[in-house]
């Protein structure tokens, strides 16, 4: 049992590297195109078209970050719909609904898409609030489902511990929070008063605990001095601002996303906030790019959910990242977000399940042939592979986070080149066959197996 | 409201043919499931379900001259109730779960009942508004009880202590056992406030609608049968919440939101909340008339506003006021 | 020490605007006796207007410019106000009160899908204004210098009312007509005319609180409903109808929410309601209010 390790080693352990992102720069040459080795479908494939329903939030605040998703999803479909669509044949058809009418409404929405308009497959869910309320009703409807975001880890800890037609693509909610505790602990060691804001929900609660925990092993100094709890979607946070002031801390810890990010920047400018302390955020540059202006400070922890951001892998070194960012920026005429690449690299993932499925039996696969194939699978996306776990459902991922900056390239701040941080996701998350536990399973497994490091 | 929108004579019923009018209407409502598919019997559950609430809420607007603006908050409350003896006492049975919400409800709605009963017009109206939000708020931040915004879960209930096994289907499930239960329990509930409203309770009720001084000259005393048509309004949409929340599954603060009460108002005005059947036409042609909305046009908000307004101002006694309106009409007009 | 100075500050800001809607609502229900449950949606107009004439139409303008078309949400709500209150309105005055809340219920909800027609699903904002006031030094902190613009509006407007109400023949006219609506009438006002200009100027308050807060913030769909609970909570405690009452209850509201804020986070929202709860049940009729 050896003693106490020192916060750099423990860092270098779980792999946490900061370095400039090899591969040029971030605009490279070219369009690259990916090439698809095309087979012929086996078997009898009826040309019916599959239909997807998709969730996501088109209105309000949350829609900066949300809609991009369904424009990923579009992205994929019209690609393959371009080739014929799925196995050839069943081209892609997308049913919106909009997520902000409400948790109880989507709910209702859900049963209507499948029971009315019989949808072969539901994706989408931007906010954590719904994926546990959906995940159960979809597993009652025998519906597969793909959910984008809505990562809380609630989902399979507690809600559908076993799940069987439920997915989820994008990384699971602990590892924002951690991802930024681990951000700071590598840049900002020093830290000692912390104060926080998040919005009063699952996402903030989960960014709080997560933060907390892992600034406990390896920021063994630092307190809290201060905590603000706007609700979700507001618009003023004056006074959460002011109250943060009044603290004197070192560093701001804030999950606010979309436009309550835009929202708080601004007025946060106005205060002088960004000049008085460290700022470290899970997801200020993972709403669509250009919603963050060029006013935003530089050098913000600016975090993409632990999943992707555009600028990175840069160039020519993962084709796949480069060819996306193309076509989603020649046909939308803007930037995609994490969400976009998460419902792009979904939408593939279900092309190659069905694919592996129909070589093997032949004819169009039923959904347990098409679950068989997503589970274990390692699907390459723009953002890297992704893996998703068969005992859970979960697609896992490298977890990055960056810091802000202005280049020329882009009329919008990017991840600073120089300093992208990455993170092999599975050693911030609760590995296969660790028990579920209180608030969530990387909590527990965090504070039980993780030494804190000698105190500096 | 001393002014009665409309004098249309009475027609003569007999009891007998109002009983017969029900059992065919109740024939029919339980043969529908086995002609219709699951998604609308589905819709016709949670019409039902409205429609119960509707009945409640109308017992305070129709009979005794109230306008609830927060009736909401009794049907989120049926709703937590279940969702709270599912989490803290682990119980499953419906009939325990009808029960402890009509014990919640009768302590909530004595409390705000109290304070609401002392006035009228528009003050009791902004009074239960602003009640409403207030148990809102407390659902909405008491997260580590109330579950805040994400809910708390419901699983299937057990009916008359018959469970349902893990691998039925759910769906088929509520569309049919879980729907005669409704049906059974919505019957009841419009046969209970059918004697009541018709009781001399009821008429007690209506005298102090129509005129209040007068009322009071006759020896009613206002307050107390207010207070009681309060009690039981609530009761009845907490019933309604109860009954609900099974079907969704899963209860959030926006149950008790107080658009969602406008919601109910909007129900039992469509339908016509100077008659006893004009609720439970109205919540159960705005849930099939929402649905289809919101299935249809992104701008479903717009269709319901438009509808209510040209509700209000062409056809204020709704579609059962109206309805009798041309059959009256109609009769008049066959006679001569 | 100077940072009591800066939370006093953002309880104004926050009260200013909460006053101009509340306000609003108490006057039109004063004249009217109308309860006008769209009238969230008037003040998130007047965000919306202002926010596309000063942030997108006119956006490159000199500020000069720019500050005087911030009004322009105002005037927009007052002309929608005062082309729906002869509409749809004016028949339920002799009808019984709870058509009037529906069919403000029922504007309520048009109004709602109007904004997101015209405007689209994306929250706009119209920050030039807000960053280019800039900041002043309020001992070791800077305080945004438009704030206190907000703040010195929402005065003035306040002082404004009060002279219109108190000091002018009409404000003489507009009693009348809320104290007896018939004797008035028979004394030869034109107590339709007055219904309208009472409902405009009521409309004009709630789409200048939107009006003036969006460079601040920003436009978002959703903020009228959010508002119209608030301003509810505002005439519950300062009581309905009285200009006072929604002065006080502005004020009250502002500076418990900056305290929860500070000192009890977790009750941010729900310490409003428990004030409304507790006038409700002491004083139900408000503080400055008759129970009418």
């Amino acid at each position: 049992m050896s003693g106490r390790p020192t916060r750099r080693d423990f860092l270098s352990q779980l792999g946490v590297t900061a370095a400039a992102a090899i591969g040029g720069s971030v605009a490279g040459v070219g369009m690259a195109s990916v090439a698809h080795a095309q087979e012929k479908p086996k078997g009898n494939i009826p040309d019916k078209p599959f239909k997807i329903g998709h969730m996501t939030f088109f209105t309000g605040a949350g829609a900066v970050l949300g809609e991009p998703m369904y424009k990923g999803n579009l992205l994929a479909a019209d690609e393959i719909n371009a080739q014929g669509g799925l196995l050839g044949k069943r081209k892609i058809e997308i049913l919106k609904a909009d997520e902000a009418a409400g948790t109880d409404a989507n709910t209702k929405e859900m049963r209507r898409l499948k029971l009315a308009e019989k949808i072969d497959m539901f994706m989408g869910i931007t906010s954590s609030g719904n994926t546990p309320a959906l995940g159960p009703v979809a597993e009652e409807l025998k519906l597969l489902t793909i959910f984008i975001d809505g990562c809380t880890d609630f989902l399979f800890d507690k809600a559908v511990p076993n799940p069987r037609y439920i997915f989820r693509i994008t990384n699971i909610q602990s590892a924002d929070g951690s991802t930024c505790a681990l951000g700071v602990a590598h840049t900002w060691p020093n830290t000692r008063k912390v104060a926080h804001i998040h919005p009063d929900y699952s996402y903030g609660r989960n960014c709080y605990d997560h933060f907390s925990i892992v600034t406990k092993k390896l920021l063994p100094h630092a307190q809290n001095v201060s905590e603000a709890w706007p609700k979700l979607f507001s618009t003023d946070f004056t006074p959460h601002i002011t109250k943060t002031l009044a603290a004197k801390p070192d560093l701001l810890v804030t999950s606010l996303w979309g436009g309550d990010y835009v929202a708080f920047y601004k007025q946060a400018l106005q205060h002088g906030l960004y000049e008085k302390m460290k700022v470290a955020t899970t997801l200020a540059l993972g709403s669509a790019p250009q919603s963050i202006g060029k006013d935003h400070p530089e050098g913000v922890l600016s975090g993409v959910h632990a999943n992707y951001h555009f600028s990175y892998p840069a160039g020519n070194r993962w084709p796949l990242n480069k060819a996306f960012v193309e076509k989603y920026h020649a046909k939308f005429n803007e930037y995609p977000n994490f969400q976009a690449e998460g419902a792009y690299t979904a939408t593939h993932a279900l092309k190659t399940a069905v694919e592996k499925a129909n070589r093997l039996m032949g004819g169009w696969p039923d959904d347990d042939a098409i679950i068989s194939q997503l589970e274990g699978m390692m699907q390459a996306g723009p953002g890297g592979y992704v893996y998703i776990r068969p005992d859970n459902h979960q697609g896992y991922k490298d977890a990055i986070t960056g810091f802000s900056k202005n280049v020329p390239e882009y009329p919008f701040p990017i991840l600073d080149p120089d300093r992208i941080i990455t993170i092999p996701i599975r050693n911030i998350t609760a590995p296969p066959g660790w028990p579920k536990g209180e608030p969530t399973s990387t909590y527990t497994w965090i504070d039980q197996t993780w030494p804190q490091v000698k105190a500096s | 409201m001393s002014e009665i929108a409309l004098r249309i004579p009475a027609a003569r019923r007999s009891p007998l043919r109002i009983v017969v009018w029900a059992a065919i209407l109740a024939v029919i409502l339980a043969l529908l499931p086995l002609v219709m598919d699951s998604y609308r019997t589905l819709q016709l559950a949670y019409g039902l379900v409205f429609a119960v609430a509707g009945l409640g809420f109308n017992v305070l607007l129709g009979y005794t001259g109230l306008l609830s603006f927060g009736h909401a908050a009794y049907f989120g409350l049926g709703a937590y109730t279940v969702a709270f003896m599912v989490k803290y006492l682990h119980v499953q049975s419906m009939e325990l779960f009808l029960l402890g919400t009509v014990v919640s409800s009768l302590v909530v709605t004595a409390i705000f009942g109290y304070v609401c009963v002392r006035y009228t017009r528009i003050f009791f109206s902004i009074l239960t508004l602003a009640l409403s939000q207030v148990l809102w708020s407390l659902a909405f931040k008491f997260f580590w009880v109330t579950g805040g915004t994400d809910g708390l879960r419901v699983p299937t209930p057990r009916l008359v202590g018959i469970a349902t096994s893990e691998s039925e289907d759910k769906i088929q499930f509520l569309s049919h056992n879980y729907y005669y239960y409704v049906l059974v329990i919505f019957l009841l509930a419009v046969a209970v406030v059918w004697l009541i409203v018709h009781s001399p309770f009821g008429k007690a009720l209506q005298a102090i609608r129509d005129n209040e001084t007068r009322a009071r000259f006759v020896g009613i005393r206002i307050r107390s049968y207010r207070f009681m048509a309060f009690l039981l309004s609530g009761v009845f949409t907490a019933i309604a919440g109860a009954l609900w929340v099974p079907l969704n599954g899963l209860v959030t603060p926006d149950a008790m939101v107080w658009t969602f009460s406008g919601e109910i108002v909007f129900m039992s005005v469509l339908g016509g909340f100077r008659n006893f059947t004009g609720p439970i036409v109205g919540a159960i042609v705005y849930n099939f008339l929402k649905d289809f909305a919101v299935g249809a046009t992104v701008y479903w908000q717009t269709l319901m506003g438009v509808v209510l307004i040209a509700l209000v101002i062409a056809l204020p006694t709704g579609i059962v006021g109206t309805a009798k309106l041309v059959a009256a009409t109609v009769r008049r007009r066959l006679r001569s | 020490m100077d940072i009591l100075v800066i939370h006093l500050f953002n309880a104004l800001l926050y009260a200013s605007v909460l006053f101009l809607i509340a306000g609003g609502l108490s006057l039109i229900y004063g004249v009217m006796r109308i309860v006008n449950l769209a009238h969230g949606n008037l003040y998130a107009l007047g965000a919306f207007i202002t926010a596309s004439v000063v942030g997108q139409w006119f956006a490159g303008s000199t500020s000069g410019w720019l500050f005087l078309l911030i009004p322009a949400g105002a005037v927009g709500a007052a002309l929608l106000g005062a082309l729906i209150e002869p509409t749809l309105l004016r028949r339920f005055y002799r009808r019984p009160e709870e058509y009037q809340l529906l069919v403000t219920f029922g504007i309520l909800m048009v109004l709602e899908d109007l904004m997101r027609f015209i405007w689209g699903p994306y929250p706009i904002s119209a920050t030039s204004l807000f960053e280019k006031m800039g900041s002043l030094r309020v001992g070791d902190w800077i305080y945004p210098r438009y704030n206190l613009l907000v703040i010195a509006i929402g005065g003035l407007a306040g002082v404004f009312l009060w002279a219109l109400i108190y000091r002018t023949k009409f404000g003489v006219l507009l009693r009348a007509t809320s104290q007896d609506m018939r004797r008035a009438s028979a004394l030869g006002v034109n107590v339709n005319l007055v219904y309208v200009e009472a409902f405009t100027i009521g409309c004009f308050m709630a789409g200048l609180g939107g009006a003036i807060i969006v460079p601040g913030q920003s436009a978002v769909l959703g903020m009228g409903v959010d508002a119209l609970v608030l301003a509810f909570i505002v005439v519950v405690v300062g009581g309905l109808g009285s200009l006072e009452g929604a002065l006080f209850g502005a004020l009250i509201v502002g500076v418990v929410r900056e305290v929860a804020i500070s000192t009890f986070p977790e009750l941010e929202l729900a310490v409003l309601y428990l004030i409304a709860a507790i006038v409700l049940l002491v004083r139900p009729a408000g503080l400055f209010g008759k129970t009418a």
